[in-house]
């Protein structure tokens, strides 16, 4: 168990170094050096370019600038937002929980979906309601994330207007309602990009239950328990379900980089103002120093989940443990 | 009962008589996907001959732009009075040039690394393994994000470089997966014991059997890059204009979409139909190859990075 | 009285390039039906702008955007307000606001202005000549950085006679001096902002609390959430008649659009055509136009920008400019882009400015033509179909800001205008402050601009003249011709409208000629409106220029009216 979290952590670690390193790579091979470009424009003081320049140490050898641009990026000073005028830090510390809420709120609502579904198909493999079912996920696992996020916008916003389009919370109103006005403010702008996340994510993560279930299925308890007189529906829902929820776990952490990269369409989409909203907009102001840290804290947030993901599954599962 | 008698060996036995590609065709989802990929493939061929209009000819700016689906332009036209129909067949060409260019590349890299990985094994294993774990959780859309917004729109081939470059990762692990399995193995054994020099055993006995795994994870990629170069349009770092593809065809009616339906709606069903092939076609493949040596769950999350 | 030559203004791109698609400056004249004036119990209400993008500064002196500009003159008074007609030659028509009188030396080098003694600012403390004095110093003074630096260059100082009396000096005696000052010069709080160096205000926490002595004031600013502007209920104006203007910021126009016609906001400065027939159906809303005094064109740049000084290898040749202008259907463009809502643009000035003439001869729409004056200019099609010249192709980049969805259309129609007269134009969409950029070291071939003038004529030297070619200038094409040098000038130094109208004319008909630039069109601006706000006549060089006194029947207040007078939580 210690030598698999150790390495689990040291894994979790190179990804990091590897995306800062790529994005340290990629800034500086970037045409028409973005750092000098971004800070080369008559909102940027003197006083702000002078201090980005000591920080970046733009002067000194690139091995140098590589160790302290890591160095800073660990640290979290990621440098100064030019569209918004606030360091990267503040402004990322604010989008990156709306993120979380929408990828997580997903994720759970997704296996929970996904293990209904996959329980239903599992039952008779091959049969037509598994089949149907199949068809319909991978329809579901082929729509483009922001199309689909389109197409609800359009009829459920637009069309039949029933939830707010876009943003958080009513813009005004909000902060003059009572505690229970505010929550259900706040659920109906949740509405529409959490059912689309959770949608796009339970096409995915279905598939995998139903595999996972499926590959319990024979297994000698299964036989037992089947031989002992329960019915195979009733076996697939006691015993082999609480097996297949195990690899599930690590299951979240596979889907994490995939669920994230929908979530990011799927926030421009609604307007959520998250970190794919930030990245989005980043691109359109070309705001390197936001664009390059957004991708950066997304990796690593992403890692850590993955890691988090692991080691719960670890600490559950008996197997792992004793390797 | 030798485990052997599932993996097959393509130097011994004709292939025609497997068992395996007759569970292939039988599969309704394999038609489908053929059938649906041939169409594409023929507009995409055919674009110049099939397509109504020039794709990039701007009709009559004052008098035909932004029509909703019409006799003359059963898709419409955008903003810009240019026939969508057109402007999809042609778009097609995009997709699949990416697609395959990029799958092709990405495949042939990834197969050469996990070979090496897995083969080789010890140290250089250790690393390539840890750098492609490390590369598989970072979210793809994230990379492509960060260098067209860095590098401005992209040209085809730098775009069909930029997925090959950033889509191998998957495949690496699972060919090295399978070189593992297939290294103690008899035939391997057997040749090695009678001194087949390395390279001539990697492709004449190891580069066979991984081909299997490879080729649905092919499917599988196919359709992540089209549903990237699609997110890439969407977030205006797509191709450059005036050219075609079906990202750029949403991305045209992307400020107006509630307006301009037409020009979100057949390039996404266009998107999604085709995309749904290479995913019906790449769980086809895999249940046909052994739906137990490649439980979907395997094969979906080495590539759920890449999507 | 001496007529002494004016100092040659280098007025810099102030609020001028518009910083967001559809932030643009806007002109008078509402043509919608005046109800009623406000009665008594007529005062409350909230109203919702949804704009995409919001202020960086709240300092007057360093605004350079349009919401900045909007937001600032909401926050902040100036000593006399400018007409409805927008005159800016002597003080005829300018109305009292900070001053409540003010009187001319008998060499006009001086103007004593007497501050009205109820000026109150929003924390409470008198608004005081010294004030008045600490403004324009503050704005003088190189190290802040203003924008507008170049346009107060005749205001010589202000003196302090008594808390309430301020006198300003002249260093010259010229028809806008008047103008100059008390339209360039918004008043600030010397006791709030006094204590921070001048170099450090762009960043200085303190001009983010906006304390000046407008009609609203600053109630909260919350970057990417909201800025909002509550009734200042003890006003030396009176208080406006709404309790409240809220600004929400949308990421981008479509959202604005979306939150304007959902109900989450009553007023959208800019609706495209589509939405109008929208509207029109729309029983609680309603379409607002008015008029601009912004105008667009595709600039050619005159000069080489890798070589400055050496002639542009394309559009260094006068045959090719307009052979290029020729080849452009404007009238087909502008229909494509705005429908009927879209107005041309016949030269390099709006309409709406006095001197403006649209009855200029214009070079026509005809590709014939401009493929024959490519021939003879030497420019030949080659086997691909683009012409070339020396074995140079006839190749050239449209610079156009990412987020003007107007000007991106433009430059997608004009690429293919150019490609059937054998042209190639590559689109290079660039950020805003990458657009500005370029606009500054002229590092681009042809550029997209959309330029608001100053309502006085002395505007065009910048954009037009060999004096504004310098980096500070608005001349981006490095446009040089002394015939129209010489009228710009002699039309700006003239005390009589007449005459400065007459050598205007003549000056825009040689640079019409001479196609320096592509005229394509004048914003069409057409503001979403929520039916239950009124609205009072809309002055040309800003809509909100009597925002306060818009007002909500109190028969027809929402929910969001009724939030009233209360505390922001």
């Amino acid at each position: 168990m210690r030598r698999y979290v150790a390495g689990r952590l040291l894994q979790a670690t190179i990804v990091v170094l590897l995306v800062t390193t790529v994005t340290f790579i990629l800034v500086h091979l970037a045409p028409g050096d973005p750092i000098a470009v971004a800070l080369d424009r008559p909102s940027v003081t003197e006083e702000v370019r002078q201090r980005y320049r000591a920080e970046f140490g733009l002067d000194r050898p690139v091995a140098e600038q590589y160790l302290r641009w890591v160095g800073n990026a660990l640290r979290g000073e990621l440098g100064f937002s030019f569209s918004f005028r606030r360091p990267v830090a503040d402004v990322i510390a604010d989008a990156l929980p709306r993120t979380l809420l929408l990828v997580g709120l997903a994720l759970a609502l997704s296996f929970a979906l996904g293990i209904v579904v996959a329980v239903l198909q599992s039952e008779r493999p091959g049969g037509a309601r598994d089949r149907w079912l199949g068809r319909v996920l991978l329809v579901l696992y082929s729509v483009p994330d922001f199309w689909l996020a389109l197409v609800v916008l359009i009829v459920f916003a637009y069309r039949l207007p029933i939830f707010p389009p876009s943003g958080i919370v009513d813009p005004v109103l909000h902060d003059y309602m009572s505690p229970a006005e505010r929550l259900v403010d706040r659920l109906r702008h949740l509405v529409l990009p959490v059912a689309t996340l959770t949608l796009l994510a339970t096409a995915a993560i279905s598939r995998h239950q139903r595999s996972a279930l499926l590959e319990v299925m024979p297994s000698d308890w299964m036989r037992t328990a089947i031989a002992k007189g329960l019915s195979r529906r009733r076996a697939v829902r006691r015993h082999a379900l609480r097996n297949a929820l195990l690899p599930s776990i690590t299951l979240a952490g596979l889907y994490l980089p995939a669920l994230v990269s929908g979530a990011l369409l799927v926030e421009k989409v609604f307007s959520w103002p998250g970190m794919g909203l930030l990245a989005a907009n980043a691109i359109a102001s070309r705001d390197y120093p936001l664009i390059t840290a957004a991708v950066l804290v997304t990796s690593v947030a992403v890692a850590l989940g993955a890691l988090l993901a692991d080691l719960a599954s670890a600490a559950a599962d008996p197997r792992i443990r004793v390797g | 009962m030798s485990a052997d008698a599932t993996v097959p060996d393509p130097i011994d036995g004709g292939i025609g008589a497997h068992p395996m590609l007759r569970a292939l065709v039988r599969d309704s989802r394999t038609r489908i996907a053929l059938v649906v990929l041939l169409l594409v493939a023929l507009g995409a061929i055919l674009a110049p001959v099939i397509a109504p209009y020039d794709p990039i000819a701007q009709l009559d700016i004052e008098r035909l732009q932004s029509q909703p689906p019409s006799a003359a332009h059963p898709f419409g036209t955008d903003p810009y009075s240019r026939d969508v129909l057109s402007r999809l067949i042609y778009g097609s060409r995009v997709s699949l040039a990416v697609g395959l260019g990029s799958v092709l590349l990405a495949m042939s890299f990834g197969i050469a690394v996990g070979i090496v990985a897995g083969f080789v094994g010890g140290a250089v294993d250790a690393v390539l393994m840890r750098f492609v774990d490390a590369a598989i959780s970072v979210p793809r859309l994230l990379v492509l994000i960060m260098v067209a917004a860095l590098w401005g729109r992209l040209g085809l081939v730098p775009l069909t470089l930029l997925m090959a470059g950033t889509g191998w990762f998957g495949v690496s692990r699972l060919v090295r997966a399978e070189t593992l399995a297939l290294r103690d193995r008899e035939f391997v054994l057997a040749a090695r014991a009678l001194g087949t020099p390395v390279p001539r055993l990697l492709v004449r006995h190891v580069l066979p059997n991984v081909l299997a795994p490879a080729l649905v994870a092919a499917a599988l990629s196919i359709a992540n890059v089209i549903l990237l170069e699609a997110a890439l349009s969407y977030l205006g770092i797509g191709v450059r204009p005036p050219t075609a593809s079906w990202g750029t065809i949403i991305e045209d009616g992307a400020e107006r979409v509630a307006e301009l339906w037409w020009l979100t709606l057949f390039p996404g069903l266009a998107i999604l139909v085709t995309v749904f092939a290479c995913n019906a076609l790449g769980d086809a493949l895999r249940d046909a190859f052994d739906p137990r040596q490649l439980p979907r769950g395997s094969s979906d999350a080495a590539f759920a990075s890449e999507a | 009285m001496p007529r002494l030559p004016r100092p040659l203004r280098a007025k810099p791109a102030r609020w001028t390039h518009v910083a967001l698609a559809g932030l643009m400056l806007v002109a008078c004249r509402d043509v919608q039906q005046q109800s009623a004036t406000a009665g008594p119990n007529d005062i409350g209400g909230t109203m919702v702008v949804a704009q995409p993008g919001e202020p960086a500064t709240l300092l007057p002196a360093l605004q350079g955007q349009i919401i900045e500009r909007q937001i600032t003159d909401l926050l902040y008074d100036r000593l006399a307000e400018i007409g409805e007609d927008l005159n800016t030659v002597g003080d005829k028509g300018f109305r009292k606001q900070l001053a409540d009188r003010w009187e001319w030396a008998a060499d006009s080098l001086s103007i004593v202005f007497h501050l009205n003694p109820r000026a109150r600012w929003h924390d409470g403390q008198p608004v005081r000549a010294s004030d008045v004095r600490y403004s324009v110093a503050l704005m003088k003074d190189p190290a802040l950085g203003s924008p507008g630096l170049p346009l107060i260059g005749n205001i010589d100082s202000v003196a302090v006679r008594d808390s309430l009396t301020a006198v300003a000096y002249f260093k010259r005696h010229t028809p806008e001096q008047f103008y100059d000052l008390v339209y360039q010069v918004s008043i600030v709080p010397q006791h709030i902002l006094g204590n921070t160096p001048a170099g450090q205000m762009k960043t200085a926490e303190i001009t983010r609390r906006g304390i000046g002595s407008g009609r609203f004031r600053l109630a909260r600013f919350e970057p990417g959430k909201r800025l909002e502007l509550v009734a200042d209920t003890a006003n030396y104006r009176g208080r406006p008649k709404l309790d409240r203007i809220v600004y929400v910021p949308t990421p981008d126009f479509n959202t604005a659009v979306t939150r304007f016609f959902a109900g989450d906001a009553d007023f959208f400065e800019q609706l495209r055509p589509e939405h109008l027939a929208k509207i029109a159906t729309d029983t609680a809303r309603r379409a607002v136009p008015y008029t601009t005094l912004g105008y667009a064109y595709l600039a050619l740049n005159n000069v080489d920008a890798k070589q400055p000084g050496l002639p542009h290898p394309i559009f260094g040749d006068r045959a090719v400019r307009r052979a290029l202008t020729m080849a452009v259907d404007r009238r087909a463009m502008l229909r494509n882009v705005f429908g009927t809502y879209g107005a041309p643009a016949y030269g390099p000035f709006p309409r709406s400015l006095p001197a403006a003439d649209t009855t200029l001869p214009q070079l026509p729409y005809d590709t014939t033509r401009a493929r024959a004056l490519l021939d003879s200019a030497g420019w030949l099609v080659g086997p691909d179909g683009v012409r070339a010249k020396d074995g140079r192709r006839l190749e050239f980049g449209i610079t156009t800001p990412v987020s003007s969805a107007a000007r991106k259309q433009y430059s997608v129609l004009l690429q293919d205008a150019f490609k059937q007269i054998g042209a190639v134009a590559r689109i290079d969409e660039v950020d805003m402050a990458g657009f500005m950029a370029r606009n500054g070291d002229r590092s681009f071939d042809t550029i997209l601009e959309l330029y608001a003038t100053d309502p006085s004529v002395s505007g065009f030297k910048q954009s037009w003249t060999t004096s504004g070619i310098g980096k500070d200038g608005s001349n981006f094409g490095s446009y040089s011709n002394p015939a129209v040098d010489a009228l710009l000038d002699s039309a700006t130094l003239t005390f009589e409208p007449a005459r400065t109208r007459v050598y205007a004319r003549r000056a825009f008909e040689t640079i019409i000629e001479d196609a320096p630039g592509i005229w394509l069109y004048e914003p069409p601006s057409v503001a979403g409106l929520h039916k239950r706000i009124r609205t009072t006549p809309m002055r040309a060089d800003g809509y909100w220029s009597g925002m306060a006194d818009w007002w909500i029947p109190a028969a027809e207040r929402t929910a969001r009216d009724r939030i009233g007078l209360r505390p922001t939580p």
